[in-house]
Formats: structure tokens, C-alpha cells, sequence
């Protein structure tokens, strides 16, 4: 995907706002003022801005770790399980070491989080990587065991013990600074696009991250080159697993202060929405999952003020990320580029 | 503590595993169809939800529960069709569609569940018409045999029937062989003279229709509500016992078995105050098992006919070889 293609994208996102306008109207409500409101929703005022901010983050965070395991053509869905294993990491370190100066904790808060996120991230890595086990089932499979491990823990010895499933509260230093106070949103903003700028650097200009891009598209020539396929698959996929473990932390000393047991409405799968549609691409990640935030974060002020339900905007979405899938109803492609497509999938199969 | 087992582990057991697993027998087996096509489906739950949805609006608006099955396989059937023209037509990536069908079931049914139904959450009503659940008189007498095999939901039946009818299909009739060429080498396929795109469709229509019944026992079979995504993950789950049969009907429905087996064993023992998350996790790390020993194994013989076929190389042209050493040691 070329930044000039992503013209496409744009268009797709007005077609799919047409349609939900159609629907909206059709349920007899005004579709101006339905998004106007989304609009109002999303942007006025600091608790509204700020949510959306609180959403943009972990969105952010889960789709660059979705792209960093794609770049070495791994389909990491298990950033969800990542993210849990980080939250409840960085929770436990918050809550049980004291006496620590803030940055301090912090940064150990997030160095186990990453830890335990990039341990995580490595079984299936090396299943796929040295016996060629399908990643998408063995991380589907693995997010049900992340959950399932963490609801024990939070229900058993890291309990709180005050009836709800939660770890006690992290300690006060470790907490992330809060920006636009009423709302929740924090600096792990900064850390997420700190991050981002990074890994784009990472993958552009070093020699890591050019070796992970080259398992990723031709493993057997990268294995001609010397470089070793299996075990920088495992580098990949461990660093993605890191960074879903960071996208965790941040929930937990950004956002809710402990460890709720399952705290995550499927984050990890929106992120991964959002990876999708910037088709792998790190430079347009953070528009479309801003765009995917806002939508989100608006959706609660429209229904409030229109009486539009939320659900219709999350249909919008879903129609619109399988409008984007389909990348050949809107490209008016001339054959040869078709016939030159078909030949490549011929060589593929 | 052996009292709670022996409550744990008795002959009940067996009918409230076969219960909580044949809504993942039909997940499954909607799976096991498009995966032997070579299409990971994982709009499986999606199809799923949209099908329970449509049941219980359609048996509650008409009390049939046969007209609410149609419904809810036809709806199966229309999300079948958006995946597969988005997929085969469009070349959408179909882990993407897939999960694009799940939220889109997602939202579209808590939108209609408040407009169409006009409640939130979940719905529960008298004038839902469940499927009707198969008695025998015969077998009351017997306290074991009424407590195994009697009460069952007819959907629960057809489950189980419906297992052996796919592996005839799939490994017995012509059409199944091409299903299964298409699946393995569609280049083959299309050089034998087979449709390969309209195989491709066959398979997510059919898969469309299993899902339909897989929501539709769901809600009218296995309870009788709607609730908002009331699948929870039973979709994936039965994409999860596809893999671990390896896309086979009947390995895969033993595969759904074990899942139900724990999610039973798992509930009663949460009543006796233990935790039951660890039981609920073991089909799970199991099935991870499962695939990483078959996958290893798959690659040692591998490796092994790779180095026979060496030492064969080696045995016909050790003479061969002789003589170049011979050569080479003159040469120096």
C-alpha cells in the first residue's frame, strides 16, 4: 500500500458516513445533525476530547503491535491476550514494590509488562517460526488462556479482596500524569506516539528492523542471505508481543489505577481493525485509528443528544472496514493490472 | 473430597456435556466445510449471532419453530453471501471480512434487539417457541438411561446426525472429493476442469446455513432468550476444535466434545467454591498441544524422508563420487 493509494481509503470512509447517513435517515432521525453531534461528541470540550484520547491510545498502541508482527508476515491476534498478561504485570509490580521513586517505577512497571508481554508473544512465535504451527489459531487459543489466567489471578492471589475482581491500587507514584483532567487521558499519549515514530524509524533505517522486513517478504532468500528467518521471526513477534504488553500498562497506570478482571472490550481487536485498514502501513496507523477513536468516543454524545443509537455507529464501522477489504470495488482497475495480479496469485498458489 | 468428585463425575455429566457442546458441534462443522476449501472462517460467531437473533424474532413473532430455523439459516445464508462475494469476487482478505461480520453481527443485533424487540441486553418472553426437545417413554422407567438419553433438544439430535452426513459428504461423494482438491491445489483443480470459484462459494454458502442452525439451537435449543453477544466466543471455539480435528467432521466434533466435557466439569466445580478457570483453560492449551506435536511431527518425518532420500542419492551415486574424489585427490 502507497500513500498515493490511500486516496482510496478516504473515499471509502464518505461512502460508508453516506450509507449510515441513509440508514440514520431512514430510522427518521437527521443524519446532519447526527453527526454533528458525533462531531460535538467527539471534540468539545476536555472530558469529550479527552476520551477520545483515552480511546486513540491503546487502539494505537494494539494496531502498531499488530503491524510490527505483520512486517515478518506473522497474523499476531493475539495482542488481546499481550495486553491483558502486560496490565496485570505492570498492576502487580504497581501495587507490591513501594518505596520507589516515580520514574522509576514507572519504567520498571513497563520493562515487566514488556517482559512478560514479549514471553508471551514467543510461544506462538516459535511454534510458527521452527514448526510451522498456524499462529492465528494457537493466538486465538492463547488469548482465552491469558484471560482466563488473569480473571485467576485477580479472583485468587492478587486479589483485592473487596468483593470485586480487581488487584489492589497501584501505588500513587506510579501512576501515569493525567492530561485534560476531568477525562482519564494521560502522557501514555506521548509514549504511544513516541513508539510509533520509533518503530517506523526502526523498520526504515535499521539493520534489524531492514532484516525483520526481509524475513517478512522472502523468508527462504533471506535465509540465502545469511540472515537467519526463524529466529527473527521470533525477534518480531516478541517485540510485538512487548508492545501490546506497554499497550496494557497503560491502561493500568494510565486509565484505571488497578487491574479489573476483563477490563478490555476486545481493545486489541480494534486495534487490529485499524492495522488493517492502514494496510500494514506504520504512517497511516494513527490516522485511522484516531479515526476509529473518535467514532467510538462521539457515538456515546450522539446517542445522548439525538437519540441515534450507538450501535448504528459501530455498524457503520463494520461496513465500512469490509468496504475497505474489498479493494477491488472501488479501483477501476485497467486489465493489465488485473491480469498482471492474477498471474502473481498464480505463482503464489 | 470424594464425595464431590463422585458429584462431580457422575452419569449427569454426560448429558450436560453433550448439551454445552453441540452448539460448538455446529460452529465447528461450519468451520471443518470452508476450512477443507482452504477458508479460514472466522465469521463463524458472527453468523452465529445474526442466526440466534433472527430465531427468537421469528419465533416470537409467528410461534413456529420451524419457520424461526428457516430464518435463521436464510440470515446465515445472506452474511454467507456478503462473505463470499466480498472474498472471492472483491479478493478481500478473509480474516478481515471475518472479523468485519463479527462486529457487524455485533452491532446489528443490539441495533435491532432495541428497534425491532424494544429492550436492551437480553430478551426473554413466554411467546417464544422453543425447539421441541425428543422424549421417550420407554426409557423412564431407568433412572440412568432417562437422565442420558432422554431430552433431548432436536437440534442436539440433528447435531450429532449432522456430523456423520459431513464426513459422507466430504470424504464419499464426488463433490466432496472436489471440495477437498480445491481446498489442497486450486491449480490442480481448475486444470481438472473444476469450477474452483464456484466450489469456493459452495462451501461458505453451505457454511452460511450450519452457522444459521448453529445460532438458531443457540437460542431456541440450548435456552430460550436472546441476550447481546449470547455466542461468546463458541464461534471461535469450534474454529478452535476445527483445527484441533484437523478439519475433519468427526475429529473435530470429539474436539467440541472435550471443550464441552470442560466448560461442564468447570461450572460444577465453580458451585464447589474451586476456581474454576484452570479446567476452563485446559481444552484450550490442550488444542495448542495438539497442533504443536502434530505440526512437529509432521516436519521430523519430513526432515527423515528428506535425509533417506539423500542416503539414497548417496548410495546410487557413491560410485560416482568415488571416482571424482579419485579425480580431485589426483588433481592436488
Amino acid at each position: 500500500m502507497k500513500l498515493k493509494n490511500s486516496g482510496i481509503t478516504f473515499i471509502t470512509i464518505l461512502l460508508s458516513l453516506f450509507i449510515g447517513g441513509i440508514i440514520i435517515a431512514m430510522l427518521g432521525y437527521n443524519p446532519l445533525n447526527a453527526y454533528l453531534n458525533l462531531f460535538k461528541g467527539a471534540f468539545v470540550g476536555k472530558l469529550n476530547f479527552g476520551t477520545t484520547i483515552e480511546k486513540f491510545v491503546p487502539l494505537l498502541l494494539t494496531g502498531l503491535a499488530f503491524i510490527i508482527s505483520s512486517k515478518v508476515s506473522v497474523f499476531n491476534v493475539g495482542v488481546e491476550g499481550e495486553l491483558y498478561l502486560g496490565a496485570i504485570a505492570a498492576a502487580w509490580v504497581g501495587y507490591s514494590i513501594k518505596g520507589l521513586s516515580g520514574p522509576l517505577h514507572i519504567g520498571l512497571c513497563f520493562l515487566v509488562a514488556m517482559l512478560v508481554g514479549a514471553i508471551w508473544a514467543a510461544i506462538p512465535g516459535a511454534l510458527k517460526a521452527y514448526w510451522k504451527v498456524n499462529e492465528v489459531c494457537v493466538t486465538i487459543l492463547m488469548n482465552y488462556v491469558a484471560i482466563f489466567f488473569t480473571s485467576y489471578l485477580v479472583n485468587g492471589p492478587l486479589s483485592a479482596k473487596t468483593g470485586i475482581p480487581q488487584t489492589p491500587a497501584v501505588a500513587d507514584n506510579a501512576l501515569l500524569l493525567k492530561i485534560l483532567k476531568p477525562s482519564r487521558a494521560n502522557i501514555g499519549l506521548f509514549i504511544a506516539i513516541t513508539l510509533v515514530i520509533f518503530f517506523y524509524w526502526f523498520f526504515k533505517y535499521t539493520t534489524l528492523g531492514y532484516k525483520l522486513r526481509s524475513v517478512g517478504l522472502n523468508s527462504s532468500f533471506s535465509d540465502y542471505l545469511g540472515i537467519d528467518s526463524k529466529r527473527n521471526m521470533l525477534y518480531g513477534m516478541m517485540i510485538s508481543g512487548a508492545v501490546g504488553g506497554i499497550a496494557g500498562a497503560i491502561e493500568v497506570l494510565g486509565i484505571y489505577g488497578y487491574f479489573l478482571d476483563s477490563f478490555s472490550p476486545g481493545i486489541a481487536f480494534d486495534g487490529m481493525i485499524a492495522a488493517l485498514i492502514a494496510k500494514n502501513d506504520i504512517r497511516l496507523l494513527p490516522i485511522f485509528a484516531f479515526f476509529l477513536a473518535t467514532l467510538k468516543s462521539g457515538a456515546l454524545g450522539m446517542e445522548r443528544f439525538t437519540g441515534v443509537p450507538k450501535s448504528i455507529i459501530d455498524t457503520i464501522i463494520a461496513m465500512f472496514i469490509i468496504f475497505v477489504a474489498m479493494e477491488g470495488i472501488i479501483k477501476f482497475a485497467d486489465k493489465r493490472g488485473l491480469k498482471f495480479k492474477r498471474i502473481k496469485m498464480m505463482e503464489k498458489n | 473430597m470424594f464425595e464431590i468428585l463422585s458429584n462431580i463425575f457422575d452419569h449427569t455429566l454426560i448429558y450436560a456435556t453433550i448439551r454445552s457442546s453441540i452448539p460448538l458441534v455446529f460452529a465447528a462443522l461450519a468451520a471443518v466445510i470452508t476450512q477443507q476449501a482452504d477458508i479460514l472462517n472466522i465469521g463463524v460467531e458472527g453468523i452465529m449471532l445474526m442466526g440466534a437473533f433472527a430465531a427468537v424474532t421469528t419465533s416470537f413473532l409467528t410461534g413456529s419453530w420451524l419457520l424461526a430455523l428457516i430464518v435463521a439459516m436464510l440470515v446465515g445464508l445472506l452474511f454467507a453471501i456478503i462473505m463470499g462475494i466480498a472474498h472471492l469476487k472483491y479478493k478481500a482478505d478473509i480474516f478481515v471480512i471475518g472479523t468485519a461480520i463479527n462486529m457487524l453481527a455485533l452491532a446489528l443485533t443490539r441495533f435491532l434487539l432495541s428497534s425491532i424487540l424494544k429492550t436492551s441486553g437480553s430478551f426473554y418472553s413466554d411467546k417464544i417457541v422453543g425447539f421441541p426437545k425428543i422424549h421417550f417413554d420407554i426409557l423412564e422407567k431407568n433412572k440412568y438411561l432417562n437422565d442420558i438419553l432422554n431430552n433431548y433438544s432436536l437440534l442436539e439430535i440433528i447435531g450429532i446426525i449432522m456430523v456423520f452426513i459431513m464426513s459422507y459428504v466430504l470424504y464419499r461423494t464426488v463433490w466432496g472429493l472436489r471440495l477437498r482438491s480445491v481446498g489442497l491445489f486450486p491449480m490442480a483443480a481448475e486444470t481438472a476442469g473444476i469450477n474452483v470459484f464456484r466450489m469456493k462459494f459452495q462451501a461458505i454458502l453451505c457454511s452460511g446455513l450450519l452457522g444459521g442452525m448453529a445460532g438458531a439451537h443457540l437460542s431456541l435449543g440450548y435456552s430460550k432468550l436472546f441476550a447481546e453477544n449470547m455466542t461468546n466466543g463458541r464461534g471461535f471455539m469450534g474454529v478452535a476444535a476445527m483445527f484441533f480435528g484437523a478439519a475433519n467432521p468427526v475429529l473435530s466434533a470429539i474436539g467440541c466434545f472435550i471443550f464441552g466435557l470442560s466448560d461442564s466439569i468447570g461450572a460444577r466445580l465453580q458451585s464447589y467454591g474451586f476456581s474454576s478457570q484452570f479446567v476452563l483453560m485446559i481444552p484450550y492449551l490442550f488444542t495448542v498441544a495438539v497442533l504443536a506435536v502434530s505440526m512437529f511431527r509432521h516436519i521430523k518425518k519430513e526432515q527423515k524422508a528428506k535425509s533417506s532420500l539423500s542416503s539414497i542419492e548417496y548410495k546410487s551415486f557413491g560410485f560416482l563420487r568415488f571416482i571424482l574424489r579419485e579425480k580431485n585427490t589426483k588433481l592436488r
